[in-house]
């Protein structure tokens, strides 16, 4: 589906993404995050539940609009104990075993936006283009079945492979994990790697 | 009766797996989980569905509701069950985005597609957890009675 040339410069626009919302992620907890090299795999459908399992998370879900064809998502994965740090060290709070509130919901709406927006937008710069999330949509539950349904919604009848390309942030300092997804379906993808191929030339 | 075989087989999407040990299928979202079980003998099938309609295509047949449906069909009857020993139990079809319409329409468009082909096979749903906004992780036991255990995020757990 994609060779190792291409690859590499899917993961180069990932990191320069991935730095962007690493940066404004830092900057509301105002702490170091470090960021993991991006991975690229290319999967079969039947093996995405290797890679992404059923423990409660926090899903922030944006659909990629603007100059670009195709259909693709940006996706901010957070499992719920790293919600609750995440909140509890915006707002300076510190109750680390509790249920996930609204109050949850709303920082990550937030920081949703913020990263997500940081991410798309340096990835549109690199490409010389213009894409922009659509409003959010928040799911707290099983991260297989948010992507499976993203899947499902891809139009992916005639297609049996999946691009996960995947960036780990994380802050040692409030033990935070997250992920950010980008699910780009086959013409979105086939675009971004002939602009990145165009820009090598 | 034969003996049970302890592992889990995981079954992922547009998979199946028919036998007489426990299966499970992780998250299904939109995407249905599907038993076909033989209550006489203890054995049984389960497929990952994702989509409702396979227009002919026939390279992944679990991937269908409509194929599906055939598929753990003539695997059943090929290891030698009656069809009218057969029952179903369905789990799945959610709408995991809200916002989203085309979720939506595909969790039940699933649902709808997998019970028609069901009905024309003349199997019956005996049970099922389907719809809503929850994903859902299944575990089916053919040895137990054809018992199935439906977990959803926050850890609750249900029989089917």
């Amino acid at each position: 589906m994609l060779n190792s040339q291409q690859l590499d410069a899917l993961r180069e626009l990932g990191n320069i993404g991935a730095a962007h919302a690493a940066t404004t992620l830092s900057t509301m907890l105002m702490s170091n995050i470090e960021m993991e090299v991006p991975e690229i795999d290319v999967l079969d459908i039947g093996k995405v539940h290797e890679h992404v399992g059923d423990e409660l998370s926090a899903m922030v879900l944006f659909e990629i609009n603007g100059e670009v064809s195709g259909g693709g998502y940006v996706l901010l994965h957070i499992p719920k104990n790293s919600v609750i740090r995440l909140t509890n060290a915006m707002l300076g709070m510190s109750e680390p075993d509790r249920d996930l509130t609204e109050m949850d919901q709303s920082a990550l709406l937030e920081i949703g936006n913020i990263m997500v927006s940081a991410f798309l937008d340096a990835t549109a710069t690199l490409l010389n283009i213009i894409m922009l999330p659509s409003p959010p949509s928040l799911v707290i539950d099983m991260p297989h079945a948010a992507f499976q349904s993203i899947l499902a919604m891809q139009e992916f009848a005639d297609i049996n492979e999946v691009v996960l390309f995947r960036t780990e942030l994380h802050s040692d300092q409030h033990k935070i994990t997250s992920n950010l997804f980008l699910l780009p379906n086959k013409p979105m993808l086939d675009e971004i790697v002939r602009m990145l191929e165009n820009l090598m030339k | 009766m034969p003996s049970p075989d302890e592992s889990l087989v995981i079954i992922g999407i547009g998979e199946y797996h028919v036998g007489n040990c426990p299966m499970s299928t992780i998250g299904l979202g939109s995407c249905i989980g599907l038993v076909i079980h033989d209550t006489v003998r203890a054995t049984g099938g389960l497929v990952h569905i994702m989509l409702p309609d396979s227009q002919g295509r026939t390279d992944r047949p679990g991937k269908y509701a409509d194929s599906a449906v055939e598929l753990l069909v003539r695997e059943l009857v090929q290891k030698g069950c009656k069809p009218t020993t057969l029952i179903a139990k369905i789990a799945g079809g959610a709408a995991m985005f809200r916002t989203t319409a085309g979720s939506l329409n595909i969790g039940e468009r699933n649902i709808e597609a997998v019970k028609n082909r069901l009905k024309s096979r003349g199997i019956p749903v005996s049970a099922e957890d389907v719809g809503g906004n929850v994903g859902r992780t299944i575990t089916y036991y053919p040895c137990e009675n054809g018992k199935i255990l439906v977990k959803i995020a926050n850890g609750t757990l249900k029989n089917l």
